[in-house]
């Protein structure tokens, strides 16, 4: 283990430089937009005043909930202080819903539907494409153009045409929502059962594009691997071919990890296009709203979390190729 | 037994105990709301809901806080009167008969009907009223904003009487009383005891008062919060409603629940409409006639033909007067004569708004009463119809303003005239009109090319009080309500908004003439109608001649389409009924939910 310390070491460090460039960057790119959004809070109250005074009042009023009328700096400091405590503000387009309930009432719509889709896109991709390319054949010959189609699908190309297919003309698949229209939130089988079918279109129109790519990855690094030469030496020397396929595969699957921890990683904001299309209520939708109305501290917010769950994603993904490639293990040794 | 699996047993034991009590408890909740109560909206609320309080601007509640000129939503909270856009009239709701203006119109009585009560079961008194006006003036709210510099003071004269004091000027008359008008059937009448609590628990802070969620709102309408949650918002009929009273409506409305989904975007709210999942839809459909004619779904709107539905309002194109350029008349005139309206009516509109062969450009809306409400013999020669390119080239030559290097483009001063045409991004009907605004200058020899900044951006650099980037750019204008068209001409002409930094009012290119602000002063307490004639004859007059801005299209307050597979009997032209088509909870809209049933019985 003392080998490694080097190698965590450093993974650390740089972990927190960029963490912390990441906030700096995350507070002040939102803040350089053009456009002025506290100005569209006080069009609801102002409306119709010709005082001058009067309106600079309501103005100055906004402006002193939000904190703007301070400056950048200082705003940065309270910005990371109080985020430290998990309060993120209010939200400028949804005044004054703080922002911290409205990603947690978004979060989990997101995440339960992206990391199941992801997982299963991923272990169902990557299956197909190892048989692809072991089989080989016709399968492959099935396999690889199939793949090719479905994964330059563009997200809201899938989406519409499962919307439109399944959807509007054969009338199997609800149009949209997380859950039935007519239906109440409550603890009862029909309202799981309405939340699961629901879910099955924006999960598929994930799913399909996902299985796609993975395919076509862990084909072509199969393939690779599978024409490497200890492969072909294992044979010669007798070695069953489920014994060799053992290791192949361990290889192959490294670049697909990589994959599925950035995936998992960019996770929260990844499904807005199945979210629009298909009016599913999460973090996604909240996200183009915010950037739309120029809403600071909702866009810093959801930022922040992409952000922070990339960062880990991708520290958690160096401890582990640690572990899996063995490389990395060798390479501490020198 | 071991020990182990005897205190799982117990665990499991409490846990079905808990969750069979949780089911009983449930089992009371209505948990699918039942189509046939349920009338379905869509096209209002965008977003979530967040709170209930009728002080507060910020409770994004469209379906039940939306207090407006061209009426108010009365679901929950309820205003004195109910205005109808259709003949400009008002209906008792709180009130009990006609108000009564005194000689001079500088005082306004109002009597509160008995029967009106709160959902606590206490009387509407005139101190409910008395106190909902100081509260909106105490707290700056948008209504307290609003009608401060036109109403005085709101007295209680005895428990069932109000006196409306209006504001008035040096000489002793009203500065406005259209705005006293507006005020009776525009504000919500709050239970006073209620703002009291609210004034009590944030310690009367202006600020904590507005944000305060008000869950606990004592109302006097039909309906409630039943559920609310960021994917929709569903309101319950009050079955102890005061105003199934025959001295008001004499029963309760028809649908127990108004529920709306809260749609991602307009595409999503349509599909629903066309699924039947929604019955009343407040979007802009383009095409909407094909949805009977060529899908055979039941939709229908309270027009059949074009334009189908009523417009009372005209999105205008301005022209930014700050511009030195755009400060020449012959320019302004002949960039507005050269636009092709029928094709922005029948692009950006689809034709659900009239053309200007059918109503010809002045200040006023398509709507009777306001089309009565000038010359039409007298302006006839200056309403010009568009696409007129050889009228407008010929201005511009007369005004020496041409091509001198052959390059395609006019010039004024030795530059090139060139402009930029703007409207929001997404907007796209107005987009779409933008478009054919900057292909009308490309014909007549003036550079125009379009920019459709977002919405956050375009607003802040519109209100500001002095822009430059935006030459030519699009506005809405004030629907149909009792203090128009003055309102209108205020909106589109008045220099009081000029220099106001947030402008938000009106005026956004920033005309300036002292004759239009006079006739703002003496239109309103005007009583004579010939004069009244005269006064907004001269100003229609000013407004064509001097082109400021111009009108593009005419609009609608609220697009209004239903859908008939579960709910029929909705207000159309040819009902006799008198109902406004105001997606049924605006203003006299609201009558629709007592004529609405069930298709099957």
């Amino acid at each position: 283990m003392k080998g490694y310390r080097k190698y965590f070491g450093k993974k650390l460090f740089w972990f927190i430089v960029t963490f912390i460039a990441a906030v700096l960057l995350n507070f002040i790119l939102p803040r350089l937009m053009p456009g002025d959004p506290v100005a569209v809070i006080t069009a609801r109250t102002a409306r119709n005043v010709s005082d001058v005074s009067a309106v600079k009042q309501i103005y100055a009023s906004y402006a002193e909930q939000f904190g703007t009328n301070k400056s950048m700096w200082e705003q940065f400091v309270i910005y990371v202080s109080n985020a430290a405590h998990g309060n993120f503000g209010l939200s400028f387009s949804q005044y004054p819903r703080p922002v911290k309930d409205i990603v947690l009432s978004a979060l989990p719509w997101t995440i339960g539907l992206q990391f199941p889709a992801i997982i299963v896109g991923w272990l169902l991709g990557n299956l197909l494409g190892a048989l692809a390319a072991y089989i080989r054949k016709g399968f492959d010959k099935v396999l690889m153009p199939l793949s090719l189609f479905f994964s330059s699908i563009p997200a809201f190309a899938m989406a519409v045409i499962l919307l439109v297919i399944f959807a509007i003309n054969l009338k199997v698949a609800p149009i949209s929502g997380g859950y039935s229209y007519d239906m109440i939130p409550n603890f009862s089988w029909n309202f799981v059962r309405s939340i699961i079918t629901h879910y099955q279109l924006p999960f598929w129109s994930i799913v399909l594009t996902a299985i796609g790519g993975q395919a076509l990855g862990m084909r072509s690094m199969s393939i690779y691997e599978l024409n490497a030469d200890y492969v072909k030496y294992a044979r010669f020397l007798g070695i069953r071919d489920k014994k060799i396929v053992r290791y192949v595969f361990r290889n192959a699957m490294l670049p697909q990890v990589t994959g599925l921890a950035l995936s998992i990683g960019t996770m929260v904001g990844g499904a807005l296009v199945a979210e629009i299309i298909f009016s599913y209520p999460g973090l996604g939708t909240t996200i183009l709203q915010g950037i739309k109305m120029a809403d600071y501290p909702l866009i810093s917010a959801t930022t922040l979390i992409i952000t922070v769950m990339v960062l880990i994603a991708t520290f958690v993904l160096d401890l582990i190729y640690a572990f899996i490639d063995p490389r990395v293990k060798a390479s501490q040794f020198e | 037994m071991k020990n182990w699996q005897r205190k799982s047993l117990g665990l499991l034991l409490a846990l079905s105990l808990m969750l069979g009590l949780g089911a009983g408890a449930m089992a009371e909740q209505v948990v699918q709301l039942p189509r046939e109560e349920t009338l379905y909206f869509a096209g209002q609320q965008w977003g979530a809901v967040n709170g209930w309080n009728p002080l507060s601007d910020d409770m994004n509640n469209a379906m039940a806080l939306t207090q407006a000129a061209g009426g108010s939503r009365i679901s929950m909270f309820e205003t004195l009167y109910m205005y109808n856009m259709l003949d400009g009239s008002f209906t008792p709701l709180l009130a009990d008969g006609e108000f009564v203006w005194n000689d001079t119109m500088t005082e306004m009585t109002v009597k509160i009907k008995p029967a009106a009560k709160w959902s606590d079961g206490t009387k509407v008194t005139a101190e409910d009223v008395a106190y909902t006006f100081l509260s909106n003036i105490k707290y700056s709210t948008a209504q307290g904003n609003a009608l401060k510099p036109f109403v005085e003071a709101v007295e209680v004269v005895d428990e069932a009487t109000i006196l409306i004091k209006a504001k008035l000027n040096a000489e002793g008359k009203a500065v406005n009383p259209l705005l006293v008008l507006c005020y009776i059937e525009q504000t919500y009448v709050l239970n006073k005891a209620w703002i009291q609590t609210l004034e009590a628990r944030t310690n009367s802070d202006p600020a904590l008062l507005k944000k305060d969620p008000g869950e606990d709102a004592v109302y006097s309408g039909p309906y409630h919060k039943f559920f609310a949650d960021p994917q929709k918002v569903v309101l319950v009929r009050d079955d102890n409603y005061w105003g199934q009273d025959a001295s008001m409506w004499g029963k309760l409305p028809a649908p127990k629940y108004l529920a709306h989904t809260i749609f991602a975007d307009n595409p999503a709210g349509e599909t629903a409409l066309k699924a039947g999942e929604v019955d009343v839809c407040q979007q802009f459909i383009p095409n909407i006639q094909n949805l009977w004619l060529k899908d055979g779904l039941p939709i229908s709107t309270y027009l059949q033909e074009a334009p189908y539905g009523i417009c009372v309002n005209m999105p205008t194109a301005w022209f930014n007067l700050d511009n030195a350029a755009l400060q020449q008349l012959p320019i302004r005139k002949a960039i507005a004569l050269a636009v092709d309206y029928d094709a922005i009516i029948a692009n950006a509109m689809t034709n659900q708004s009239p053309t200007f062969a059918q109503v010809p450009r002045s200040l006023m809306n398509p709507t009777a009463g306001e089309q009565a409400a000038y010359d039409h013999e007298a302006v006839k020669d200056l309403q010009w119809a568009g696409n007129d390119l050889e009228g407008a080239k010929k201005l511009l030559d007369e005004a020496k303003i041409v091509d001198t290097n052959n390059d395609g483009w006019r010039e004024l001063d030795g530059k090139n005239l060139a402009f930029n045409a703007c409207a929001p991004n997404g907007w796209t009907d107005w987009q779409a009109a933008m478009e054919i605004v900057a292909d009308a200058g490309k014909k007549i020899g003036i550079e125009i090319t379009t920019n459709f900044p977002e919405w956050s951006v375009y607003q802040t650099v519109v209100t500001a009080a002095h822009q430059d980037q935006y030459d030519i750019f699009m506005m809405w204008t004030d629907s149909a309500s009792p203090a128009m068209p003055w309102g209108r001409i205020r909106q589109l002409l008045s220099s009081e908004f000029n220099g106001v930094e947030g402008n938000w009012s009106g005026n956004w290119g920033h005309y300036s003439n002292p004759r239009i602000d006079e006739l703002l002063q003496l239109i309103p307490s005007e009583a004579d109608a010939a004069k009244l004639k005269e006064y907004f004859t001269e100003a229609v007059k000013i407004y064509l001649t001097d082109v400021p801005s111009f009108s593009l299209m005419y609009r609608p307050d609220q697009f209004h389409s239903v859908n008939e597979s579960v709910w029929t009997g909705f207000p159309d032209s040819e009902d006799g009924l008198n109902i406004p088509p105001m997606v049924m909870i605006n203003g006299y809209g609201i009558a629709g939910l007592y004529h609405i049933e069930l298709v099957k019985k």
